[in-house]
C-alpha cells in the first residue's frame, strides 16, 4: 500500500495498493463504483508478470481531491500525473465499471502512456434502445442480486481497502456513503460525458469484458465499446455478473494473461 | 406571531388503492392518473382559498416547490404566487422556496423574486431550499454530491445581483456570466430570506451565520420534530446565534371545526388520503452525496431527531391510526378554535417558533371545509394566539405586510366589535 500525493486537484492524496516487481511492466487498474478491490486474488495474479498501480479514485476511502473536481477530463489528467511519476513509459490500463469510463478516457487523451487497455463492463456510454438500469435507486439486496452472477455465493463483506476509521462502529456506512457519493459525481444521472465521441481515438489494442449475468451493464453496451474502439474485441465470462474478476478470478485471470502476453 | 396559510397542492382525485397499486407518489407516479382539466380545477380552488386568507387576517400565503409528484403540483411556486401577488393586499408572499439548484442560470430566481416583491409592493419572502432528494436529484438530475454547492454558488450569486449597484460579471463553477444586471431588483433590501432544513449542521450554521429565519417543515408535528428542533436552538445558542422566535418555521396541519366530534366527520378522509396517498419509493429518497458526511455523522452519533417511533410513522403514512391518534400524535390538531388554540400555544412555546405556516387544507378535502378552516382559524384562533412573542421585533416578516396586517386586522375588529 502507499500513499502518495500528487500535484494536480490542488494536492491530492492517492491511496493506492501497489504490487509487482520494479523492473516489471507497468499495469494501472483503476476500479468500479462502489469500491477498491482491496487484496484480490485477480491483483495478486496480475502482478506476478505487471508491476501493478491501483489507485483509489478521488473522493473513495482515503483518496482526496475530488472537490477540485469539475469534469472527467480533470480526473484523466490528475491520473496522467500519477501514471508519470510512477511509471517512466507506457504501462497496460484496465478499468472496472466506472474505472472503465476512466480507463477509455485515458486511453483517448494520454495514448503515449497506454500500451494496452481492458474495459470490464464499463460505463461510459447510453443507448436510447437500451437504456441503463439505475444503480442507485436500487436497494442494497437488488444491487448485489444485479451484480453477482450468484449472490449467495459472493462474499460478505466483499474485499476492500481498509476502512477509513475501522474503529468507529459507523466506518462501514460512512465508507459507503462517501464512494457512492463520489460516484454519483460521473454517473449522475446518466454516466455519459461525451465518451462516444472520443472511443474512435483509442488506438491501443483493446479487450472489452463483461459476465454474461451482469445485470447493470447490458451487452449492448460492451458491443457499442467494441465497434467504436479501432482496435478492440470482446470476451464473455461465463456465470460471472458486474464483478467478473472477483466472482470468476481464474477465467478472468486466464484471460488477461492472454490479452496482456 | 406570525401566522401563514399553507396547502400542499395536492391531486386529490387518485384512486382508493393508489398506495397499493404504484409504489411512489413521486418522480415516477403514472401520468394517466392526472386529468390535467382537474389539475386546473385545484389550482383555482387553491387561489381562491389564498385570497380568502389574505381577507381573514393571514400574515402570509405560502407556497413552495416540488416536482414529478401527486402530492404537489407546484413546479414553480413563483407561477402561484403571482397569482396572489396580483390579487391580494396585505399578506406577505411567502415563496417556500425557489430550488436554487435547479435554475439554469440562477439569476432566473433573482428576476423572478424581484418581480413578485415589486409587484406586491414589498410583500415577498425569499425562501431559497435545496429541494427534497426526489426533486432536485431524481426529477431534476442534479448529482446529489453537486448540489449543496450549486445551492450556495446560486445563493451568492441572487444577493449580489440584488445588491450590486452596476452590472457584474460572474465566473462560478456552474455558473458563468459576463453580465448580469437584472431588471427588476426587489423594493426590499433585501427581501426577508428563509432557509428551510431537514437537520443538516451546515444549513444550521448558514442561518445562523446569514441572520436568516430557518424552517422545520414536516407533517409529523411537535413529539416528532422536538428532538431536531432542540437541537437547532441549542446549536444557535452554543454558537451566540439570535434566539428570536421569528427566525423559527413550522408547519402544522390544522382542522378546525365548529366542535371537536364537527372536526372528525369533516377531515377524517382528508387527513387520511394525505398521509396514505403519498408513498415514496425507498429508491429515491436517499440517494448518496445528498447528505454531507459531517450530517450524516452527527444524525449517527445524536440520533435522528424523530420524537415519533418509526412504527408509528408506518402506522400514519397506511392510514392506520384513528382521527385521534393523528391528533394525539401531534401529526394534525383538531376541534374547536379553543382547543386548536391551546395546542398551538404548547406546540409554538416549545418548540420556540415564531412563524407558523398553518396548513389548513390537505389530500381532497373540499373546499366548502377548506374555506370554514380558514375562516375559523382566521377569526378565531389568530386572535388567541398572535400576542405571543410580541416583545421580539420580527425581522424575517416584510414591513409593509406586517403594516398592511396588522390595520386590516383592526378595522376588522372595529367593524365586527372583536371576534366572532
Amino acid at each position: 500500500m502507499s500513499r502518495v500525493t500528487v500535484e494536480s486537484l490542488d494536492g491530492a492524496t492517492v491511496r493506492a495498493w501497489n504490487a509487482g516487481e520494479d523492473d516489471a511492466p507497468g499495469l494501472l487498474y483503476l476500479h468500479g463504483f462502489e469500491r477498491h478491490p482491496g487484496e484480490a486474488p485477480f491483483l495478486h495474479r496480475l502482478a506476478q508478470t505487471r508491476r501493478v498501480l491501483a489507485p483509489e479514485h478521488p473522493g473513495y476511502g482515503e483518496s482526496t481531491g475530488l472537490e477540485a473536481m469539475d469534469h472527467v477530463l480533470d480526473l484523466v489528467l490528475h491520473y496522467r500525473r500519477l501514471v508519470e511519476r510512477t511509471f517512466t513509459g507506457p504501462v497496460d490500463v484496465i478499468g472496472h465499471s466506472l474505472g472503465g469510463m476512466f480507463a477509455a478516457e485515458f486511453a483517448a487523451i494520454c495514448p503515449h502512456l497506454t500500451s494496452s487497455l481492458t474495459l470490464v463492463s464499463p460505463y461510459g456510454l447510453w443507448l436510447d434502445d437500451d437504456p441503463l438500469p439505475d444503480p442507485f435507486v436500487l436497494s442494497e439486496k437488488e444491487l448485489r442480486t444485479a451484480i453477482w452472477s450468484d449472490p449467495q455465493a459472493a462474499p460478505d463483506p466483499e474485499t476492500s481497502l481498509p476502512l477509513p476509521g475501522a474503529a468507529d462502529p459507523h466506518a462501514k456506512v460512512y465508507d459507503r456513503a462517501r464512494n457512492m457519493g463520489a460516484a454519483t459525481k460521473f454517473m449522475w444521472p446518466i454516466p455519459d460525458h461525451g465518451l462516444r465521441r472520443r472511443l474512435p481515438l483509442i488506438g491501443a489494442r483493446t479487450l472489452v469484458v463483461r459476465g454474461t449475468d451482469d445485470q447493470l451493464v447490458p451487452q449492448s453496451y460492451t458491443e457499442e465499446f467494441v465497434r467504436l474502439i479501432p482496435d478492440a474485441r470482446f470476451a464473455a465470462v461465463e456465470a460471472a455478473g458486474h464483478l467478473p474478476m472477483l466472482e470468476r478470478p481464474t477465467e478472468f485471470g486466464d484471460l488477461l494473461e492472454a490479452f496482456l502476453d | 406571531m406570525k401566522f401563514h396559510w399553507f396547502a400542499e397542492v395536492t391531486y386529490p382525485h387518485l384512486p382508493e388503492d393508489f398506495p397499493k397499486r404504484f409504489r411512489s407518489a413521486w418522480v415516477d407516479p403514472p401520468p394517466s392518473l392526472m386529468d390535467p382539466q382537474k389539475v386546473g380545477e385545484t389550482y383555482r380552488m387553491f387561489i381562491r382559498l389564498m385570497e380568502q386568507a389574505d381577507r381573514e387576517g393571514f400574515d402570509g400565503l405560502a407556497v413552495n416547490e416540488h416536482h414529478q409528484t401527486a402530492f404537489a403540483m407546484t413546479p414553480s411556486p413563483n407561477l402561484l404566487a403571482a397569482s396572489l401577488a396580483s390579487n391580494t393586499t396585505n399578506a406577505a408572499i411567502l415563496v417556500i422556496g425557489d430550488s436554487l439548484a435547479l435554475y439554469r442560470p440562477p439569476v432566473r430566481v433573482a428576476e423572478e423574486m424581484a418581480y413578485l416583491d415589486c409587484l406586491s409592493g414589498g410583500r415577498l419572502i425569499a425562501g431559497f431550499v435545496f429541494g427534497t432528494p426526489m426533486d432536485s436529484t431524481y426529477s431534476y438530475g442534479t448529482p446529489p454530491i453537486e448540489l449543496r454547492e450549486r445551492f450556495h454558488e446560486a445563493r451568492e450569486l441572487i444577493l449580489r445581483s440584488w445588491r450590486e449597484p452596476e452590472p457584474f460579471a460572474f465566473n462560478g463553477r456552474y455558473t458563468k456570466l459576463r453580465y448580469v444586471n437584472p431588471w427588476p431588483r426587489p423594493i426590499q433590501d433585501p427581501p426577508p430570506i428563509w432557509v428551510p432544513g431537514s437537520g443538516s449542521v451546515e444549513t444550521w450554521d448558514m442561518v445562523i451565520d446569514n441572520d436568516y429565519c430557518y424552517g422545520h417543515l414536516s407533517f409529523s408535528g411537535l413529539r416528532s420534530a422536538k428532538p431536531l428542533v432542540d437541537q437547532y436552538w441549542q446549536h444557535v445558542a452554543a454558537r451566540n446565534g439570535d434566539t428570536n422566535p421569528h427566525r423559527m418555521a413550522f408547519t402544522q396541519i390544522c382542522c378546525v371545526a365548529e366542535t371537536d366530534a364537527q372536526a372528525e366527520a369533516d377531515y377524517t378522509d382528508a387527513v387520511r388520503y394525505f398521509y396514505t396517498h403519498n408513498p415514496t419509493h425507498p429508491g429515491f429518497a436517499t440517494p448518496p452525496g445528498y447528505q454531507s458526511l459531517a450530517s450524516l455523522r452527527h444524525q449517527l452519533e445524536n440520533g435522528f431527531g424523530r420524537g415519533i417511533s418509526a412504527e408509528d410513522r408506518i402506522r400514519a403514512a397506511r392510514g392506520e391510526m384513528s382521527f385521534w391518534e393523528y391528533d394525539e400524535k401531534g401529526y394534525i390538531i383538531a376541534g374547536t378554535p379553543q382547543r386548536v388554540a391551546a395546542r398551538l400555544r404548547e406546540l409554538v412555546t416549545d418548540l420556540r417558533v415564531g412563524q407558523l405556516i398553518a396548513t389548513l387544507s390537505m389530500g381532497d378535502l373540499p373546499e366548502e371545509t377548506a374555506a370554514k378552516n380558514t375562516a375559523l382559524f382566521g377569526r378565531e384562533v389568530i386572535p388567541q394566539l398572535q400576542d405571543i412573542w410580541q416583545e421580539h421585533p420580527d425581522h424575517w416578516t416584510p414591513a409593509v405586510s406586517q403594516a398592511r396586517v396588522a390595520e386590516h386586522r383592526q378595522a376588522r375588529v372595529a367593524v365586527t366589535g372583536g371576534t366572532r
